[in-house]
């Protein structure tokens, strides 16, 4: 089952004095069940838009969303207890401890006091749990909304940039419990971030969101391939011959770090032939990927 | 974030089924007695209590004595000897018109007997029948006031930490999650103006029985005294809620504060002044009219003229503000204020 479903959503922001702001045209968005899923796009892209849509706390003007398979906003309330949220920054009553401000939650929804713990524990905060939250730094407010978001032990768990505030190590601990999460077989994580690396590490899928819109969604793997650089490296002993005979075949070349690059290639097999035929034998050819932050840029200079 | 342990990651029960078992109301209300801030405003308005009761039973009231009430006497015996002897140069004035007696030129002579003895005391006794009721709407309004600012800072502070947005994640039907608030504000101005009431009524006991007399009391004064406890208990709920009201439309205490200190120091003064005919729909007349056994008479002044004897006569009028009238006035702009507010929280965008 998809857990996130958005079909053709619309949504303008109207501003006093001035034309409205179009937030999404016509988002179509797909997150299947399990895994991590991330949402990466330019500031102003609508990630944040599309995610206080899924939450009900904005409307769309047009257009269908699902959240684990019920239509939202109408819906919501019979799937909320299924989805924890953290978005943007953490909002807790300041004068209220950690421990205090996640009880009052989970009375709300009839969660234990065990949990509590458990969740405080599992974000490293059970030593701090007394303290207001005023008094927390980034990191640790941060990491009180990831302990908010998991309290309800969520079917789909998002997390609206999870890493800001954090120190390095935070960082990493915290992919390690999203990755932990995503992988446990029941629980889906939505990531939004605009961390390229954190997507590109962490996230099993991705969908990358450029002017309102989804300019490229699937496995990660999957999106980098479709978006494959064209670039190769070959090395081969004779170097300057291998370059002229390349030049002379129509590709483009370039010398770096001691090898041959070749640019703009749709059929690496073509270098190795008309290498050989000139009794030039390769000792390295390698396709160069694309990372996720080319494809990134690639796709959202595209979309604008 | 170097000490992070790694416990199981999923240990709770599972999500579907944790929102039927919640309770809104139980969380909210925990959420309410856990505010710091009206805990602080409920112990300095208990401290103020004390400290008025305090400084009017040493200085205000005392039990008579007979010789506290023969001096009494003798200021009125003085007093009246003073009035007749304006009563006498005046007559003795010339001038005065042949059809005027002298009653109604210079007033009917003093007697000792138009004056109460209890009012020339140094310290007076407190007398239960007087002063229960006039504490009751003293209280009332004190309490009315701290409702206002309970109310006010209960959802303000919620706007500005913005945690009712992240309530929301937890309970969406946002008319659900205000309507909690309500319930429980309301509940708790019930709990506090009747504990007021009922701490007034033995502090009033107390004072009589040492400073006064507890009697005698005229016939059905405790059911008049019911019926205007009652009405300072429905003055309290309806303070908080609009308090809250304002609040929640400006989304911020210190603003709903602005806003209830601008309309009453600035557009009632001038509602006053310049459209006087106005005055029976302002607040405060309202509330008075609430609180006030048998309605608050208010004096409308209007545009006065010199009549053909050069006498300056008012064409004001004097209205009897019933206590129906105040409670209708106030329970409709204090739903109109909480009902606008709800609708925009249920229907708005937030951010």
């Amino acid at each position: 089952m998809d857990v996130i479903q958005v079909v053709g959503a619309h949504k303008s922001y109207r501003r006093r004095g001035k034309p409205p702001e179009r937030a999404l045209d016509g988002l179509d968005l797909v997150v299947g069940s399990g895994g991590v899923h991330g949402f990466l796009g330019p500031n102003g892209s609508g990630k944040t838009t599309t995610i206080r849509m899924l939450l009900g706390l904005v409307r769309a003007d047009a257009g269908e969303l699902r959240l684990l398979g019920r239509p939202v906003p109408e819906a919501l309330p019979e799937v909320i207890a299924g989805v924890g949220a953290l978005v943007e920054t953490p909002l807790f009553f300041p004068n209220f401890s950690g421990r205090l401000n996640l009880r009052l939650l989970a009375d709300t929804a009839g969660v234990s006091r065990l949990r509590v713990e458990e969740c405080l524990e599992l974000v490293g905060l059970q030593g701090r749990g007394d303290d207001r939250f005023k008094g927390y730094s980034l990191g640790m407010k941060q990491r009180l909304g990831i302990a908010a978001a998991l309290l309800k032990s969520p079917r789909l768990l998002i997390l609206d940039e999870p890493s800001n505030g954090l120190d390095p190590a935070g960082i990493r601990e915290v992919r390690e419990l999203v990755q932990r999460l995503g992988s446990d077989g029941r629980t889906t994580v939505f990531l939004s971030s605009h961390l390229l690396a954190e997507i590109q590490q962490v996230c099993d899928s991705v969908s990358i969101m450029a002017r309102g819109r989804c300019v490229a969604t699937g496995p990660v793997a999957e999106v980098l391939a479709g978006r494959g650089s064209g670039d190769v490296r070959v090395r081969v002993p004779q170097q300057q011959r291998a370059a002229q005979v390349l030049t002379e075949a129509g590709f483009v070349v370039t010398e770096q770090d001691g090898a041959l690059h070749v640019h703009g290639v749709d059929d690496a097999g073509e270098i190795t032939r008309t290498l050989v035929r000139k009794r030039l034998y390769l000792t390295e050819l390698t396709p160069l990927a694309a990372d996720l932050e080319s494809v990134f840029l690639d796709l959202t200079r595209e979309a604008s | 974030m170097t000490d992070v342990a790694t416990p199981p990651v999923v240990a709770a029960p599972a999500g579907d089924d944790v929102a039927a078992r919640g309770s809104l109301l139980r969380a909210e209300a925990r959420r309410f007695t856990s505010r710091r801030f009206i805990r602080v405003l409920l112990l300095l308005a208990a401290a103020g209590y004390v400290a008025a009761i305090a400084i009017a039973s040493s200085t205000a009231f005392a039990k008579t004595t007979p010789e506290g009430l023969a001096a009494a006497q003798r200021s009125i015996e003085q007093l009246v000897a003073e009035q007749d002897r304006y009563r006498e140069q005046c007559l003795a004035q010339p001038g005065r018109p042949a059809d005027v007696s002298d009653d109604q030129f210079c007033g009917t002579p003093a007697r000792g007997s138009d004056f109460r003895a209890e009012d020339f005391l140094d310290k007076r006794p407190f007398v239960l029948s007087e002063g229960l009721p006039a504490g009751a709407i003293a209280v009332g309004v004190a309490v009315a006031a701290l409702s206002f600012l309970i109310g006010s800072t209960y959802i303000g502070a919620e706007w500005t930490s913005r945690s009712i947005v992240a309530l929301l994640f937890w309970q969406p039907r946002r008319v659900r999650v205000i309507g909690a608030k309500l319930v429980v504000l309301t509940a708790a101005a019930v709990l506090l103006a009747v504990v007021a009431q009922a701490v007034w009524w033995a502090t009033a006991r107390v004072m009589a029985g040492a400073l006064g007399k507890a009697g005698p009391l005229p016939a059905d004064f405790y059911g008049d005294l019911l019926g205007q406890q009652s009405r300072a208990v429905l003055l309290a709920v309806l303070a908080a809620l609009l308090g809250f009201g304002i609040s929640n439309l400006v989304h911020n205490t210190a603003a709903a504060l602005g806003v209830g200190f601008v309309y009453f120091a600035v557009v009632e003064t001038a509602i006053r002044n310049l459209r006087p005919a106005w005055q029976e729909w302002l607040l405060t007349d309202n509330a008075a009219a609430l609180l006030t056994d048998g309605g608050y008479r208010l004096y409308v002044y209007g545009e006065g003229f010199v009549d053909e004897r050069g006498t300056y006569v008012d064409s004001g009028r004097e209205l009897l503000l019933s206590n129906l009238h105040g409670g209708l006035v106030l329970g409709f702009v204090t739903t109109l204020v909480v009902g606008v507010g709800v609708l925009l929280f249920a229907r708005r965008d937030l951010h």
